[in-house]
């Protein structure tokens, strides 16, 4: 019984964390980037549905499409105040950059929402009462997560493998000089990436945020899980990195269960460390651009 | 020819202000003039990683912490006097750094980065949950430090103390860098492969990179836990890791002297709004992502381009040359025959 | 074995499909200036790359003065005796020329962290010895003058000229140059036809170079080898690869070459 409920919580944070890891997935496959951002990008999201929600009263499903709407926006403005202008070899700047577009999010996050109460509750949607599948008890909200994330992971598969955007995205992260020259406007191509992978952030902070608290350093906290979950997976695959997060998810779950709940927090460092130092390209990443 | 505001002029001018401050300064005062002391030991080695080795590292907010509690636990937990603790703390955080410049061989940019932050959070969980060795969330107190046999206290005591590594380290790293050992970390840092040919052993010149940042970080911690009396998990997190970066960004990268700058300047700007958290994360935010953008050499450049007499040898990170010339003019020029 | 400086024996090397190497063997004397050459694909590069320790082949040997280096670090190798420059600029953009040339001593000098670090006797005479042999070998370049500036203040030209020096600087016995005359001028490239065989001449280095600009090619090499497909083809003095039917089938293919020969 203690098995199926971690298993089955285990799977729905991993949903989670594969679908912050999908956001890093699709703005590395586009730009070969790491937005340090994106765990803010996600809480700031999360944030404003919130305030949409709970305090003007919108609907939910209203509240879903018009965080991932600002989500998009902000992180096309990311990349046109902390990407477009540098140098694309320069990785220090660019690092930083993002880096500190975080922290200013996070302050912001924190005058503006963190003052009264620094933890915000989002009421549960779905009824809270659990349903049975078999013999294992789950949440509906749950169950939307995943929902949610296998929506979005078909969603994209089929956006880089079928559209022309979608190719045009891979292109310019194969090789951003061969494709300027075809044509392909990569700057545009950037913005792009930026812009989904932060809706994809906030996308999963709305379906996230009925079932935990919100605060201001929620968005780091998830930043390095669903890079871990990432780095399992391989930055190139975008189903790795649903599957990373699964895996991250049930193995954080088990050991929270089994040994401590201490080692939780522990889980991402090592899976990150580990990973990075033994294998690099993860379990799904094809030949990985140098590490 | 005297340069009134050249470079050697403009530190020893600040050295003396330093020796003078105890005479006018309060008791509040002194505590952030030594944090001053502490932060630049943490910018110069970080400087010479990131900005010198060009290696991008997250982790020195943790080297500073384990020196911190290397130090405090040697005196709390094997009852070690601080004159004991206090080098020894250092040696650890060194040694945690050659440990893992040893992975980081292997990665390099984003993966650097992001691995050595996992590093950072890994120990910060260990201080916060080790609680049979690290006193877990809570903290623990230090036993006070006496300067005796010199009829001073503590906070002067450890204010000239501070003052007097500063200077020994800061000239230590201002000859390191102009040296061969300096070149090699650039060579490093702006072409790794063509570093190699020329018979820089890359595994060496990054461990030793790591292993001198880690040192200066466990030097502030050491000191750090003199200052406070204290060690608490708090205080070697996330921020205070972007407080250092922007420490060498606003003062240059690839400058000993920038660091200086930087490390002073910041810790003002952090005590000037040490009661607003929220508006500490913007305004360092801002600062990191405006200097990245349109002051990439940091004070230092400014400085270097306006003021005359200010010999700043040339560290700083360059931007890439315009690209080589392409065939077609070879081509052009005659010299191509199938 | 035979008094070759340098020999490779046998060597193979494939990219995860790609075979890029295929059983090359090649073998350089002492003293003499060798040319590589080759349509694009040959695999040149890669040589140089396996040889200089870079990438690894799957088979074969690499030897230097009778020692093996295959397997070995870079770094490990150069200290050998071995120097190389690239296809692209590679001089370090932090520093003055000056600067890059001292670096370029940097295995036959040794001062040390804690040396360095209290400006002990043995960095100040170092570094003086090192200067000084800096701005001889700009001399010998004839770029002197250049000393001071940033390595981003140069011409293209002017870079390609220093990286060389700065591969010579610490007497390898064997330089690698990639494609050294890729983009240069006529005027230049004449110029650089003199300062190799300057090299060859005055300092007694062997020199194995990759080039498309045949003139270069012809003028200056003692001998020719030509690859084509990971292995070598031909293998001589300059006039007799020129004519010889299996090169210009490697560069032409076998109908142009046809058409060729019978003109």
């Amino acid at each position: 019984m203690l098995f199926s409920y971690l298993l089955m919580s285990g799977v729905t944070t991993g949903a989670l964390y594969g679908l912050v890891a999908l956001g890093f997935v699709v703005v590395n496959k586009a730009t070969g980037v790491i937005n340090f951002a994106q765990g803010e990008f996600f809480m700031f999201a999360g944030f404003i549905a919130w305030m949409l929600h709970v305090q003007l009263g919108i609907d939910y499903f209203l509240t879903f499409a018009l965080a991932v709407a600002f989500g998009f926006m902000l992180g096309c403005l990311t990349d046109r105040i902390a990407y477009r202008p540098l140098d694309k070899t320069d990785v220090v700047s660019l690092v930083l950059a993002t880096v500190g577009t975080a922290f200013v999010l996070k302050g912001l996050a924190r005058l503006i929402w963190g003052g009264k109460a620094d933890y915000l509750a989002f009421p549960p949607i779905t009824s809270s009462d659990p349903i049975m599948l078999g013999n294992v008890m789950v949440i509906p909200q749950q169950l939307a997560v995943l929902a949610g994330t296998a929506a979005i992971l078909v969603v994209f598969t089929l956006f880089f493998r079928l559209t022309r955007t979608g190719k045009m995205m891979q292109a310019t992260a194969d090789n951003a000089r061969a494709a300027a020259l075809v044509g392909i406007r990569t700057d545009r191509i950037y913005t792009l990436a930026f812009g989904i992978g932060a809706a994809i952030a906030a996308a999963a902070a709305v379906l996230t945020a009925p079932l935990t608290l919100l605060y201001p350093d929620i968005g780091f906290a998830f930043f390095l899980k669903g890079f871990a979950a990432a780095v399992l997976g391989g930055l190139n695959s975008l189903p790795g990195a649903v599957l990373g997060g699964l895996i991250v998810g049930i193995a954080e779950s088990m050991a929270g269960g089994y040994i401590h709940s201490s080692v939780m927090e522990l889980s991402p460092f090592v899976v990150i460390m580990v990973v990075l130092t033994l294998r690099p390209s993860g379990l799904f990443g094809s030949r990985m651009r140098r590490v | 020819m005297v340069a009134p505001f050249g470079r050697r002029n403009v530190l020893l001018a600040l050295f003396a202000a330093a020796s003078v401050l105890p005479a006018v300064a309060n008791v509040y005062q002194l505590f952030i003039a030594n944090l001053m002391l502490v932060y630049v030991l943490l910018a110069i080695g970080l400087n010479i990683l990131v900005g010198y080795a060009g290696q991008l590292a997250f982790a020195n907010a943790a080297m500073f912490g384990i020196g911190a509690y290397a130090t405090g636990l040697l005196q709390v937990r094997l009852g070690c006097s601080f004159w004991l603790a206090f080098p020894a703390g250092a040696l650890v955080a060194a040694a945690v750094g050659l440990a893992i410049s040893l992975p980081a061989l292997r990665l390099s940019g984003l993966y650097l980065a992001l691995s050595t932050l996992a590093f950072a959070q890994a120990t910060q969980w260990v201080f916060l949950h080790w609680e049979s060795v690290t006193f877990g969330a809570g903290g623990f107190k230090t036993p006070p430090l006496s300067f005796a046999p010199l009829p001073i206290g503590k906070p002067l005591g450890l204010y000239y103390l501070s003052l007097a590594l500063l200077v020994v380290l800061f000239q230590f790293a201002q000859n390191l860098v102009a040296s061969r050992v300096g070149r090699a970390f650039v060579a490093v840092r702006d072409g790794e492969v063509a570093a190699q040919s020329l018979g820089v052993d890359l595994l060496r010149t990054k461990a030793l990179a790591f292993g001198i940042s880690g040192f200066y970080a466990g030097i502030a911690g050491g000191l750090y836990s003199a200052m406070l009396n204290f060690v608490a998990p708090e205080g070697f997190d996330l921020f205070q890791m972007v407080l250092q970066k922007s420490m060498i960004v606003v003062g240059g990268l690839g400058s000993i002297t920038g660091s200086v700058l930087g490390a002073g300047l910041m810790i003002i700007v952090l005590e000037a709004l040490r009661a607003f958290k929220g508006l500490q994360e913007i305004v360092f935010g801002v600062l990191l992502v405006g200097f990245v953008l349109f002051m990439r050499g940091g004070l230092v450049s400014v400085l270097k381009r306006h003021v005359r007499g200010w010999e700043e040898p040339l560290r700083l990170p360059q931007r890439a040359p315009p690209a080589a010339a392409p065939r077609a003019l070879e081509a052009a020029a005659g010299g191509a025959e199938p | 074995m035979s008094t070759a400086l340098l020999s490779i024996r046998d060597v193979h090397l494939a990219f995860g499909g790609l075979k890029v190497l295929d059983g090359l063997n090649l073998e350089v004397k002492a003293g003499e200036i060798r040319g590589l050459i080759g349509p694009n694909g040959a695999g040149k590069t890669t040589l140089l790359n396996v040889i200089c320790g870079l990438n690894r082949p799957q088979r074969g040997d690499v030897r230097l003065n009778g020692v093996s280096i295959v397997g070995r670090k870079p770094s490990a190798i150069a200290r050998l005796g071995l120097g190389r420059t690239f296809q692209t600029s590679q001089l370090f953009r932090g520093m003055t020329v000056l600067e890059n040339m001292m670096l370029g001593l940097h295995r036959r000098t040794r001062t040390g962290l804690i040396s360095a670090g209290c400006n002990g006797r043995r960095r100040r005479s170092e570094e003086r010895a090192m200067e000084a042999a800096a701005r001889n070998a700009l001399s010998f370049v004839g770029m002197a003058d250049l000393a001071e500036r940033p390595a981003t203040a140069l011409s293209f030209g002017q870079q390609r000229v220093i990286e060389i020096a700065r591969t010579l600087i610490s007497d390898p016995s064997v330089v690698l140059l990639d494609e050294p005359a890729v983009g240069l001028s006529a005027n230049r490239l004449s110029e650089l036809d003199a300062l190799l065989r300057k090299i060859r001449d005055q300092k007694g280095v062997t020199l194995i170079l990759i080039e498309h600009v045949i003139r270069l090619v012809m003028g200056v090499c003692d001998q020719v080898t030509v690859l084509s497909s990971g292995s070598a083809i031909a293998d001589g003095p300059p006039a007799a690869v020129r004519n010889d039917p299996a090169v210009i089938e490697a560069y032409l293919g076998r109908e142009l070459s046809a058409r060729y020969q019978a003109s």
